[in-house]
């Protein structure tokens, strides 16, 4: 029985950091379940999942990345699992919105909206914030599933624009899927 | 996840360039209300689209409200009249047209239409009932809207038909003459008239449709106008050419299409009824930035009317019906552009600027939907002119396969240059001047019939 492993790794992107964190965990005898990568401000940052058939641990993984030429030192997490990860692509909730949020930029706007948003039992899918020039942006992506009373809750979200003088928008995941999408269409203009 | 910059165009697209779903509209079947005598006809018309269109608007605010896109304009459509009240006398259709005025108004709609008769090859005793009682159904009922279809590239063009409906519009305009003639804004007469168009007046449950089924009108011009500022804004006129114009319009077409088709589906799975088909009709309305004019201006001709308005409006509309026909499943209606001039505020100020002319409008509808739309003429213009009019226009629709109508509105005691003004979305604008007037009885009185025209050796 083999066994899963979380791993988040930080360091300063370059190219060629995904083949060397990759190659540690191949030569380890890993398969990748499922990954997720981005890069901030110059940090390269990657969350993964690795199924490994061997009893392998995370010392045995931190010394691996150790041997990696970085920039900076890659640093890395690493959490065994007891139980099995369910990696297989979860569909959205039906009641998934995508609220933008744009205003001058200042301290505390993002904590404006998560307060916002658990103080009224949301929860936040996915979430992309922006700074250009003084303006900051913010794309929350949530599931409104909880809400009882949509015209309640958008009245709830135009006192939060009023009182912290910010230009917000909500609107169903679905019309961002019609308008960008070619090939996913097709679901979501079933009437049946 | 989306990318950050498609999730703010497609907000900006929303809040600033106005995105909207212009029209749903119910087309109900009404053949099976036939009944014995005219009042129980009524009563089980009133009691089907009641049963149907109850709780129509209400569902489609919830929609809109969801998705946070208006849903402009909720209208129904029924089965022509003159099919339904086959046999009734003119008193007769006049009660089954308050029949339907006050279902519109019981399911909360503003307007509906198909107070309607297809006579493009011939005329029955009760079609000729039918047309005799148009002018005062319109005038004694609030929401109903009306439309003859006379023509059509495979019968060809009545034109005893046509003559009659002169008459009609002269008719409809005396009998309203205290709203300016008002009566013939509700009015059209068609060429190829399509039965699943949800815009009106002209809207029509086709005899061909299912019992009942939901049509969508997209967005108006409004969305495209602001889309082409701020290619132009962005990337500099002098770097751009018309191909890429039409690039343009054809991909805010997709996004606009796929939003009404959306909400559309939506709107027909909460109510249980069949979706139909997306008009790609880009309709505009009185209101400053949702003009079909104010982008032949965008794209370069100063005044409407001007050279080249044929040219830009023929781009358009192929590049709106490209990008909508891949974005929708099935696509119906007039899908073109519309130039109805008093709907269209920069069309009727070139009006008061001389510059845009009944003949080029003419020559404009030949490219795209859907005629000579919303056209106010002094009200002195004779009924044999008016008819001559519609008989051109009808040739247009006829020769070339497509949907071409008339709306003409003389408006009572008014000449040319004076302002005629309806509010609201039927907007205002000078009265347009009739050439050559008074020039066309004798052919209007042949009568008989244009036939239709060979459909090869095209050149």
């Amino acid at each position: 029985m083999g066994k899963q492993l979380v791993i988040s790794v930080m360091s300063k992107d370059r190219p060629g950091i995904i083949a060397d964190i990759a190659t540690v965990i191949y030569d380890l005898g890993g398969d990748l379940a499922d990954l997720n990568q981005s890069v901030l401000g110059g940090y390269f940052t990657m969350l993964l999942i690795a199924e490994f058939e061997k009893n392998i641990t995370p010392a045995d993984l931190f010394s691996g990345f150790s041997n990696i030429e970085s920039e900076t030192k890659i640093e890395a997490n690493i959490k065994e699992m007891e139980v099995k990860l369910e990696v297989e692509k979860k569909l959205l909730p039906r009641e998934t919105f995508i609220v933008t949020v744009q205003g001058d930029n200042r301290k505390g706007l993002v904590k404006a909206m998560g307060d916002f948003f658990y103080g009224n039992n949301i929860n936040v899918l996915d979430l992309a914030t922006t700074r250009e020039d003084d303006k900051y942006t913010m794309i929350f992506q949530v599931d409104l599933t909880s809400v009882p009373s949509m015209e309640a809750f958008r009245d709830n979200l135009n006192s939060l624009a009023d009182q912290e003088k910010l230009n917000l928008v909500i609107q169903h995941n679905d019309i961002f899927m019609a308008t960008n999408e070619v090939g996913t269409q097709l679901e979501i203009l079933k009437s049946d | 996840m989306f990318r950050s910059d498609q999730i703010m165009a497609t907000v900006e697209m929303v809040q600033k360039e106005n995105l909207d779903v212009r029209t749903v509209t119910m087309g109900i079947n009404l053949l099976d209300c036939r009944r014995g005598n005219v009042e129980e006809t009524c009563k089980c018309v009133e009691e089907k689209i009641a049963s149907y269109a109850g709780n129509f608007v209400e569902k489609c605010n919830l929609v809109a409200m969801k998705y946070g896109i208006p849903v402009v304009n909720k209208r129904i459509s029924v089965t022509p009249a003159a099919f339904v009240g086959a046999g009734f006398t003119s008193d007769e259709f006049v009660m089954l047209a308050k029949s339907l005025d006050k279902a519109a108004q019981q399911a909360g709609v503003d307007i509906l239409g198909g107070y309607a008769a297809h006579v493009e090859k011939g005329i029955t005793a009760s079609d000729l009932a039918f047309i005799k009682s148009i002018p005062e159904a319109l005038a004694v009922t609030e929401r109903l809207c009306a439309s003859i279809n006379v023509g059509s590239s495979h019968k060809g063009i009545n034109m005893d038909a046509v003559a009659m409906v002169g008459r009609t519009v002269k008719d409809l305009a005396a009998q309203t003459a205290d709203s300016g003639g008002f009566g013939a804004a509700k009015f059209v007469v068609f060429c190829n008239q399509p039965g699943d168009n949800p815009f009106m007046a002209g809207a029509i449950h086709g005899v061909e449709e299912a019992d009942v089924v939901l049509n969508v009108g997209v967005s108006g011009p409004g969305v495209i106008a602001k889309s082409l500022k701020r290619i132009i804004g962005k990337k500099g006129r002098e770097n751009l050419k018309l191909d890429d114009i039409a690039e343009e319009i054809k991909q805010i077409t997709f996004r606009v299409t796929r939003c009404g088709e959306l909400i559309g589906r939506q709107v027909s799975k909460e109510l249980g009824v069949e979706f139909g088909v997306v008009d790609l009709s880009l309709a505009p309305t009185p209101k400053i930035g949702d003009s079909v004019g104010e982008i032949l201006q965008i794209l370069g001709v100063d005044d409407v009317g001007a050279p080249g308005s044929t040219a830009i409006v023929a781009l358009l509309n192929d590049a709106v019906k490209k990008g909508g026909i891949f974005a929708s499943k099935a696509v119906g209606g007039l899908s073109g552009a519309f130039i109805p001039v008093m709907e269209d505020a920069v069309l009727a100020e070139a009006v008061g600027k001389g510059a845009l002319t009944i003949e080029k409008l003419e020559a404009m509808t030949c490219v795209c939907s859907v005629g000579l739309d919303m056209v106010p003429i002094p009200g002195d213009v004779d009924a044999a002119t008016i008819s001559a009019i519609i008989a051109d226009e009808m040739a247009i629709g006829m020769v070339n396969n497509k949907t071409t109508a008339v709306r003409l509105i003389p408006v009572p005691g008014k000449g040319v240059g004076d302002i005629v003004s309806f509010g609201g979305l039927f907007g205002e604008s000078p009265i347009m001047e009739v050439r050559n007037a008074n020039k066309s009885g004798r052919f209007i009185s042949w009568g008989g019939r244009i036939p239709a025209p060979i459909h090869s050796f095209k050149n």
